[in-house]
């Protein structure tokens, strides 16, 4: 969260690169405390890592049986919440680089997880895709989709289900409803404090059926942002290829009034390029939002875009974005993600794993 | 003699052959359309040939095209960088572990013959799925046939009512298993030693018999179409009318089998084992054909395992259904006396790349990829070969494509080093080189 009240983003704000660091592994997700000034992240190798947005130096502070997946600094009480393919989420006192505890939320991976804004509840989601059908639709999970445990203790207390695979959620601001997205499509959203479905619906854009190729289904929202006021939802991911092993369906943002049930825009057609986007944040100002990617052909990977719904800026940055976190007052916009894996070089593994820092310029 | 037909040359165009065409969508008429040079007949039978037949050898052979991730089935590599977020898990064979996501074939891995160390040359699809499917580079312009045209030929009989080559394949489209698919499968040894493909819809409708259609009248018109179909042969003495002859013969034969290509009139329980998706309905069809006499069955899906992108995201899906397939259809086959007289083999044309690329998918790799067999001729709970820690090389017995022929050749009681007697053109054999067969894994 911006330590002080951050400035509106103007007509003409572009991005500058102002520091690059190199991390052993991709990184799937990225966090940062207040300021800032330290940054963290979940990667392939498992690692969650601290790192000094200064000086790029790095640790180990916590380590999943597979694939590290999503991360959450919570700075009331500075502890780091980490979620795995491992379908783990650990509780980490950075301090002292300790795992205080650890839960085990799902028998698949955790897809995505996130802390709610007021802290007191961490959620995450899982499922396997399985085919469930001649046409290989998704089976029905035999786990609940979506878990919300309480951020101090790790208790569960809410359990929903959720055709998988579940890959994504976002808190309200006000931490009273959870929305999940997945794989078809199926936006859900819940009143937590309820214990309540209050909004259900699917949006066909984000999913693909393999009309050549491959007989099965591709895709869905790896992204949600609810707006500042709470009142709209935004979903990013990538639209539909007739080849779903092109991955080079159109980059898609959507936004939805979400107790309407109702889409109110989308990225305008002249905007977009193609490729999977992974990321949806808005600024702290509320006055903008940012969404990147993969870019499999056009211009960009990352671009800011105004609430309004007009791109603002837009740079291909060469890596697949994963993550995207504004730092400190919205000054400086952090892009997680990494470059394709090589052969080892003198038998090491070149490190894939990249954070970028930019500074939003007028 | 190499006399070069236009198939659409005094071809029959009867109703019997419109309905052949309904049946076998593109391959088979391809197949017809391009066996410009057809010798069938001359390749020598041996008594290895003979003896397979009178023993009702089959072959299954699961195509897993688009080239299966071996990290993710028969080679994980957790330890490595570049393993993936699957594990490993142990199988019955004492420290032999497969991907998390084959328990069931880790549980009747004491049944299976898993190879390694694969390692070919063509790296994109086209040229490794022919030559995965011929066995030997092409020498051009002689077409060798495919597998299950050489096993047609050698286990098949031209009277069997069950076709003998089916391809199950549901996905029309496919790129470049769609242009090997319209190609020339049966190459020299003529088109009726092609596939009869099936795809998509598992009743055969047109090919049942009309209902008013009485028994006599039947017999009678069969009658006279014979008389007719073997003086239009003898009156153009020609390979290619032969060939047109017994392909439609094929087509009859599929007719008078047609109920067997209906799953549902199959146990609802084989349904619910081997389903929902269409890879494993098919597999359960293969396994009724094989009951039922045909020698060969090759059972495919696209190229669904081509995954440049999300390929940890689709092979969650794909690897468990294939394992409980293969599970489900070795069982099966056991259970049902089969397993000693069917080869079962599961293979794609190449492997994957152990990096990811940026989009989180692995490449084409074909220096170090694993298959995997089962059933007749084949040894029981082996594992042979080996690749690096990382997977990114072979580092002990490296075999290519012809040693993988040689090995399916020998297993099925075929002489792999038969010669093709083939008029004027050079001398082709069934496995070129004298390639040895994989003899670890061969009972």
């Amino acid at each position: 969260m911006p330590e002080e009240t951050s400035s509106a983003l103007k007509a003409g704000t572009k991005l500058e690169l102002a520091k690059e660091i190199k991390l052993p592994t991709i990184v799937l997700a990225a966090d940062a405390d207040p300021a800032g000034a330290r940054l963290f992240a979940a990667c392939f190798d498992g690692v969650v890592y601290e790192v000094n947005a200064a000086t790029g130096e790095h640790r180990a502070l916590g380590r999943h049986d597979s694939y590290a997946s999503g991360v959450c600094f919570m700075p009331g009480t500075e502890i780091l919440l980490s979620a795995g393919y491992d379908g783990k989420l650990c509780w980490i006192d950075p301090a002292n680089a300790r795992t205080v505890r650890t839960v085990q939320a799902h028998q698949f991976w955790s897809w995505q997880m996130d802390v709610s804004p007021n802290q007191e509840f961490v959620a995450s989601c899982t499922g396997q895709y399985l085919a469930g059908g001649y046409k290989y639709e998704p089976a029905k999970g035999n786990e609940p989709g979506v878990k919300i445990f309480d951020a101090k203790t790790g208790a569960q207390i809410r359990a929903w289900e959720q055709l998988p695979p579940v890959l994504s959620l976002a808190w309200s601001p006000d931490s009273k409803f959870l929305a999940a997205a997945s794989m078809m499509g199926e936006i859900k959203v819940w009143d937590v404090v309820a214990n309540k479905l209050v909004s259900n619906w699917t949006t066909p854009d984000f999913t693909s059926w393999g009309i050549i190729k491959s007989h099965h289904y591709i895709g869905g929202i790896y992204d949600l942002a609810f707006s500042p006021d709470g009142d709209e939802l935004f979903a990013c991911g990538m639209g539909p290829m007739s080849d779903p092993m092109a991955g080079n369906g159109h980059q898609l943002w959507q936004r939805f009034d979400w107790k309407e049930k109702k889409k109110t825009g989308q990225i305008k057609d002249d905007e977009r390029g193609n490729g999977l986007m992974e990321t949806l944040r808005f600024h702290p100002s509320n006055s903008a939002f940012v969404m990147a990617g993969r870019l499999a052909q056009g211009k960009w990977n990352a671009a800011i875009f105004g609430t309004a719904g007009s791109l603002i800026h837009s740079i291909d940055n060469k890596m697949r974005v994963t993550d995207s976190v504004f730092l400190g007052r919205g000054d400086r916009l952090l892009l997680a993600g990494g470059t394709s894996q090589e052969p080892r070089k003198d038998g090491k593994c070149p490190d894939f794993g990249r954070l970028q820092i930019y500074a939003l310029k007028s | 003699m190499k006399t070069e037909l236009k198939y659409g040359e005094g071809a029959c165009r009867t109703e019997d052959h419109d309905v052949h065409r309904r049946l076998f969508l593109k391959g088979l008429g391809t197949a017809g359309l391009s066996s410009l040079m057809s010798w069938s007949g001359l390749f020598s039978f041996s008594a290895f040939a003979q003896a397979a037949k009178k023993e009702g050898k089959h072959c299954i052979l699961l195509w897993l095209c688009g080239a299966p991730s071996q990290f993710e089935t028969w080679d994980p590599k957790p330890e490595s960088i570049y393993g993936g977020p699957f594990k490993s898990i142990r199988t019955k064979i004492p420290g032999v572990h497969f991907s998390e996501l084959m328990p069931r074939c880790a549980s009747i891995a004491d049944k299976l013959a898993v190879v390694r160390s694969m390692r070919t040359k063509p790296n994109e699809h086209l040229q490794a799925i022919d030559l995965l499917c011929r066995g030997n580079p092409t020498r051009e312009p002689f077409v060798r046939p495919t597998l299950g045209s050489v096993l047609a030929q050698q286990l098949g009989h031209l009277e069997n009512p069950v076709p003998n080559f089916i391809l199950l394949d549901p996905c029309p489209e496919g790129n470049e298993f769609k242009e090997f698919k319209a190609g020339n499968w049966a190459g020299w040894l003529g088109a009726e030693y092609g596939p009869v493909r099936v795809g998509g819809e598992y009743k055969i409708s047109d090919a049942q018999r009309l209902a008013d259609l009485t028994t006599q009248d039947a017999e009678e018109r069969e009658a006279l179409r014979r008389f007719l179909t073997k003086k239009y042969e003898n009156d153009r003495s020609s390979a290619a009318a032969a060939s047109h002859n017994a392909i439609f013969s094929r087509v009859k034969g599929l007719m008078s089998s047609a109920h067997l290509f209906d799953l549902d009139k199959l146990p609802a329980r084989d349904r619910e084992k081997y389903g929902p998706g269409n890879f494993g309905m098919h597999t359960l069809l293969a396994r009724q054909l094989v009951e039922n006499g045909a020698p060969f069955v090759m059972v495919a899906n696209g190229m669904s395992w081509d995954c440049h992108v999300y390929q940890h995201e689709i092979y969650q899906m794909l690897v468990p259904e294939v394992d409980r397939i293969i599970y489900h259809l070795i069982t099966d086959l056991e259970e049902r006396g089969l397993l000693d007289k069917t080869l079962v083999v599961m293979m794609g044309e190449f492997g994957r790349t152990p990096w990811l690329n940026a989009a989180r998918g692995r490449d084409h790799f074909s220096e170090a990829w694993s298959l995997s067999m089962a059933g007749c001729g084949i040894k029981k709970g082996v594992v042979v070969g080996a690749t690096d820690p990382d997977g990114a090389r072979v580092i002990e017995k490296p075999f290519n494509e012809q040693n993988l022929f040689a090995t399916i050749f020998s297993a099925l009681g075929l002489d792999p080093y038969a010669e093709y007697n083939v008029p004027d053109i050079p001398t082709f054999y069934r496995v070129e080189n004298k390639a040895e067969p994989i003899r670890e894994i061969l009972s």
